[in-house]
């Protein structure tokens, strides 16, 4: 390391340049453990997490999300600091990654330390700086509140071990849905050692539960479980291995969060797509929609995708898109329908769902009520009664009422996405979708039309 | 009949005062209305009565209230008077009643079909959401206090629109127990003040205080500009969205937050 020929950088540099290269982690999440302070040093964390600030692209800021060094012995296609690439390659000291911590953390600009790396010299070798730098901010510093630390596949079970100690959550990221698509794009990397460590964590959690049923004060380990990414977009997988893999994820391996995101061509690589029209946001957005389904609503991906419809659609919701297509299920009677049932209507979520089943038993619900309770009645309208009536007299017919969803998509005042859209399927169906009131044959010929366009498109 | 209208002070005591009197009033509830502040149209055929606060009566609502509802409805209660909006008199006031007397007891809070109860919750809702953007948004900078053997201090000043300094302290008392530090709501001049290791209190200031000059640290600077310089390298270029942006931390938040460049009033 004496060797190099490369400045003495100031925190600050450093910061730039290593703070670049983890912006392509999707993490952030500062929940899912709780812990007071305990008078001795700084911190505490939040089981429900906090975000701290908005970057330019709207992404949460929640913890300081820095690599420890960009130098990497791996070459993998997708990443901006593989081998191959000309970048300036800078590692921080622990004690500067420390001192960054705490005096973010001091100032509320931050909920904890999120702390990745490249591979440095071997995994294992990466993994104990890793390990160093945190424990010294537990121990020295005081730390107390959120660590996230990314587990490096390949490194001695050992130190993954040790890491689990000091971090709230651990993650290990899985890059690419299936293996093949892995082993085309990042040569370095196995599957197999990515599942092993993910596998390590979770028997770690596991063990540490019991622990803990029987010796209250024994030490945590991830506390907040670990999560995974995965890249969305680079490879021609469909939406059905992407969330397959996800499911099994959170069945198997009882992860807190799978993350997907759209792939951006840092590298201008050849084999990899070029993406026009930026990276495919909409089609994160579709998977993340899918994979609260997956973990709030209970759903199961094979009602949302199957063999012969293998990605979302584009114009209407999944779970939108479940209910259109299962039109035999509703209407939903809102004073009776069980939880499970109410949580499958679209515009209804998890809170109105418990708000209905808790007001419900003071007397009859209105649609007033509905409105106030959260439910957003101009999506749930078409599938919903109160007291045995609708809102208003409507068809529950598929091609009526996804016509009506998207119709609102154009005016503006249907679903709201966090990003502008391109919107080509849309705007195919608005010559179509003027109001000609009174022509109802017309209607049904172009209502009809524009929903093949609509499953095309999905 | 005629319809009564207890006025008093913006409060939460004010408020707890009104209620006491609404009930020692006897008259049923019906026609008896809670508002806080003054009204700027008198109604005909209405009665006006002013109240002013008293510790005794409002520790005895509070105490009926907590023993009879639980401490998750009173905390709902005090932060639903703690709001912005002055209908909050009425809907809180309302609200009791329909918990003490109309049976809904300690799931008062679900009973949304009761318009004031809706309200309520609705208020209550509104500020616990702005606490807890303030508990994410608040920005300290640290400053040397003139006693160098007293450390440093952590300074925050904010501008919420519901009085959220008292539900946003116990938050920071815990995470920075070693630390001075001090949050000031420049709308009501209020400060919750923590001295490291000890309890914190609040302080209101009058309504001519003005904000002394504050003498940041020496290292205050450098952290700003670090935090500004990670703040700007974490976005991903090819996905800028300010309208999520600003949709996620609203202007009114940003103001205060050293990261943005509209952040005069920090």
């Amino acid at each position: 390391m004496e060797l190099r020929i490369a400045p003495q950088m100031t925190v600050m540099e450093k910061l730039e340049i290593l703070g670049a290269a983890a912006k392509y982690d999707v993490s952030c999440s500062s929940s899912g453990s709780s812990r007071k302070n305990d008078g001795q040093g700084i911190g505490n964390t939040v089981k429900a997490g906090l975000c701290h600030s908005f970057a330019a692209d709207g992404r949460c800021i929640s913890l300081l999300k820095i690599l420890f060094t960009n130098e990497c012995i791996y070459d993998c296609r997708y990443c901006i600091n593989r081998r191959s690439n000309d970048v300036p390659r800078v590692s921080f000291t622990p004690d500067e990654v420390c001192e960054l911590t705490m005096e973010f953390y001091r100032r509320n600009y931050i909920e904890g330390l999120f702390l990745s790396s490249g591979i440095l010299y071997s995994p294992d070798y990466t993994m104990e700086l890793i390990c160093e730098t945190v424990h010294k901010l537990r121990t020295l510093y005081r730390f107390q509140g959120y660590i996230h630390i990314k587990a490096i596949p390949g490194a001695d079970p050992f130190l993954i071990q040790r890491a689990g100690y000091l971090a709230d959550r651990m993650s290990v990221n899985l890059e690419m849905a299936t293996a093949e698509g892995l082993r085309a794009i990042a040569p370095n990397k196995h599957r197999k050692n990515i599942l092993k460590p993910m596998r390590q964590i979770q028997n770690g959690i596991t063990e540490n539960k019991n622990e803990l049923t029987l010796y209250k004060h024994a030490p945590h380990f991830c506390e907040a479980g670990q999560s995974t990414q995965m890249v969305i977009g680079a490879l021609p997988e469909s939406d059905y291995q992407i969330m397959s893999v996800a499911e099994s994820l959170y069945e198997k391996f009882s992860l807190k969060r799978v993350y997907y995101s759209a792939f951006v061509n840092v590298n201008e690589d050849k084999d990899l797509p070029a993406l026009v029209g930026g990276p495919p946001l909409l089609r994160e957005h579709r998977l993340y929609q899918a994979d609260w389904l997956l973990r709030f609503y209970d759903f199961k991906v094979d009602e949302l995708l199957t063999t012969e419809r293998p990605n979302f659609n584009t114009a209407i919701d999944p779970k939108a898109d479940w209910a259109v297509r299962h039109l035999e299920c509703f209407p939903v009677e809102i004073n009776r329908a069980d939880y499970r049932m109410l949580l499958r209507v679209p515009g209804v979520g998890v809170k109105s769902a418990g708000r209905i089943v808790a007001a419900r038993r003071f007397g009859n619900l209105t649609f007033d009520d509905l409105k106030k309770i959260g439910v957003v009645l101009k999506r749930a309208l078409y599938f919903i009664t109160c007291n045995g009536r609708m809102m208003y007299p409507t068809k529950l017919d598929e091609a009526y009422i996804v016509r009506n969803l998207t119709y609102q998509n154009q005016m503006g005042r249907g679903e709201k996405l966090p990003f502008m859209t391109d919107g080509t399927s849309y705007r195919q169906m608005s010559l179509f979708d003027e109001p000609f009131l009174g022509h109802g044959n017309v209607l049904q010929q172009t209502v009809g039309q524009g929903h093949t366009v609509l499953t095309e498109a999905g | 009949m005629e319809e009564k209208y207890l006025i008093c002070e913006d409060s939460l005591e004010g408020i707890f005062t009104g209620i006491y009197e609404a009930y020692a009033l006897r008259n049923g509830h019906e026609h008896v209305h809670l508002q806080v502040g003054e009204e700027e149209n008198l109604r005909l055929f209405a009665s006006y009565m002013y109240i002013s606060p008293d510790s005794v009566k409002t520790d005895k609502v509070v105490k009926t209230l907590r023993m009879r509802l639980g401490e998750h409805v009173y905390h709902s209660l005090c932060r639903a008077a703690a709001s912005c909006y002055s209908d909050k008199g009425e809907a809180v006031y309302k609200t009791v009643v329909d918990a003490l007397t109309g049976g809904s007891g300690r799931r008062v809070m679900e009973n949304l079909g009761n318009p004031h109860v809706a309200r309520c919750f609705e208020l209550a809702r509104y500020t616990a959401n702005e606490a807890h953007y303030e508990i994410e948004f608040i920005r300290f900078q640290e400053l040397t206090s003139q006693e160098p053997s007293q450390g440093s201090v952590l300074f925050s000043r904010i501008g919420p629109r519901n009085n959220v300094v008292p539900f946003v302290m116990p938050h920071f008392a815990d995470r920075l127990s070693i630390e001075n530090f001090m949050v000031y709501d420049e709308k009501r001049k209020l400060f919750g003040v923590h001295p490291a290791r000890e309890e914190w209190y609040l302080v209101s200031a009058q309504d001519a205080f003005v904000l002394p000059e504050l003498v940041r640290s020496e290292k205050e600077e450098r952290f700003q500009d670090l935090f500004r310089t990670f703040h700007r390298t974490i976005g991903i270029k090819s996905r800028e969205n300010k309208n999520l942006q600003r949709q996620m931390c609203a202007y009114r938040y940003q103001d205060y937050m050293v990261e943005f460049e509209k952040n005069e009033k920090i």
